[in-house]
């Protein structure tokens, strides 16, 4: 007859080896709050899935892991490093915007006592410098007549609508709609088409004048006239390419690439993290820290 | 005379409070490269946007406690590296290294984070190893 105690004993032994708390830990969701995995396997033949078609629908995050959408130099492409390759083509009008613009990044920051970033007074940042400026975990969700983008900086949404509506017309001030002028927005007019069953182009027009948003962190500017393209190319199920241009010729004299951003898509069920701008968070923050970093 | 002290005293006044209301920094403040390590005892951890602090006092050579206050990135970007709300509590005795403040003043940034119960944080991906960690310099 079996000795029940040993019995005992190796049934605990193989439970234990079976179900260690590592174990636990990486297949336990923490309760269903499912924390962002950034060390995906790489996709190769093997494991790549075919995209759905005219979808971007899911949770996404820079492909190259936390702080690839950070941004804080400048946007992506053209980083304000000082370096030649990455000087802008800014109209004389431009050019002195940017120099009005105090910033706390990029190759001419200030001391922190002289800026004037409207960013740390928690105004919105406007449709480009959302996408300049700590792209995160972002959602995306959309149904027959719109995609929706849920950016987790500040926790902002913005809508492109697909429905086939006209872009409105830009006129002093705002846009135009069927005759009627509209006001200016934050998050602009996006309308999006779907160029094939892979890619959406989007068109945004009717952003907030030069005095209220910035193009990035380094105090490039962006002005009421311009216009944002971006482009969603899904490549297969788990990537995505999304790049913009901006044309605005108030401020630059040409159109030129701002970003062309790898996304890896995420499980649906990764809990986000708020990432408001508080302003009496700020002003803690300042008391503690920021006042004495300034020098105050 | 005590007019004009009044009114001297309201100007200076004024200027301490005029400027920016929100005064959050740049890049450009820190003493880059330099490491600074600290062993102390922790006051507070404040887990809030736009940046964690954690604000500890550290015996300094001369027996002085100097209090230091060193921020990190915000909660979404330091949770992935292991950084939680109860990282630290008032009273763990912890060992951090930071990268000062040009200006002198006890306050900088997190580069690493040893616990009270062992466990390394760092705050920049693939950091370098902190030197050994010893009493504070004093500002």
């Amino acid at each position: 007859m079996r000795n029940p105690n040993i019995v005992l004993m190796v049934g605990l032994v193989v439970a234990a080896l079976g179900f260690s708390p590592d174990t636990l830990a990486q297949n336990s969701s923490a309760g269903g709050w499912l924390a962002p995995d950034f060390h995906k396997p790489p996709l190769r033949d093997e494991n790549r899935k075919p995209a759905p078609r005219r979808s971007l629908a899911g949770t996404w995050h820079p492909a190259d892991g936390p702080g690839a959408g950070t941004q804080a130099g400048g946007v992506q492409l053209k980083p304000n490093n000082g370096r030649p390759e990455n000087q802008l083509p800014y109209t004389p009008y431009g050019l002195e915007v940017y120099r009005s613009h105090k910033a706390l990044e990029g190759v001419d920051a200030v001391l922190p006592v002289e800026h004037n970033d409207p960013r740390n007074f928690c105004e919105p940042l406007g449709v480009a410098r959302y996408n300049h400026y700590n792209v995160r975990l972002t959602q995306i969700f959309q149904d027959d007549y719109k995609v929706v983008i849920l950016y987790q900086y500040d926790n902002r949404w913005r809508i492109i609508w697909t429905d086939g509506r006209e872009l409105p017309k830009v006129v002093d001030g705002g846009v135009e709609i069927s005759g009627d002028g509209r006001e200016q927005r934050f998050l602009g007019y996006s309308v999006g088409r779907w160029v094939d069953d892979y890619t959406l182009e989007v068109q945004t027009v009717g952003t907030m004048p030069e005095d209220r948003v910035w193009l990035d962190a380094t105090g490039r500017p962006i002005s009421d006239k311009a216009r944002l393209t971006e482009t969603f190319r899904r490549l297969d199920y788990d990537t995505m390419e999304w790049s913009e241009t901006i044309d605005d010729p108030k401020v630059y004299t040409r159109p030129w690439e701002t970003m062309k951003l790898p996304m890896r898509l995420h499980d649906p069920r990764t809990d986000i993290m708020e990432y408001y701008c508080s302003p009496l968070e700020q002003e803690k923050y300042n008391k503690l820290f920021g006042n004495a970093a300034s020098g105050k | 005379m005590r007019n004009k002290f009044v009114i001297g005293l309201a100007v200076a006044v004024g200027l301490f409070v005029s400027g920016p209301l929100f005064a959050h920094h740049g890049g450009a403040v820190y003493d880059t490269g330099k490491k600074v390590p600290l062993k102390g005892t922790v006051k507070e951890w404040v887990y809030v946007n736009p940046h964690c602090l954690l604000i500890l006092d550290v015996k300094g050579e001369d027996g002085q406690v100097v209090q230091w206050i060193a921020e990190t990135q915000p909660p979404t970007s330091v949770f992935p590296l292991g950084y939680r709300k109860d990282s630290f509590k008032a009273g763990d005795q912890v060992t951090i290294t930071v990268e000062p403040l040009k200006n002198g003043r006890p306050y900088g940034r997190i580069l690493q984070a040893v616990l009270a119960n062992g466990k390394t944080l760092g705050n920049v991906p693939g950091a370098a190893a902190a030197p050994e960690a010893g009493t504070a310099q004093q500002p």
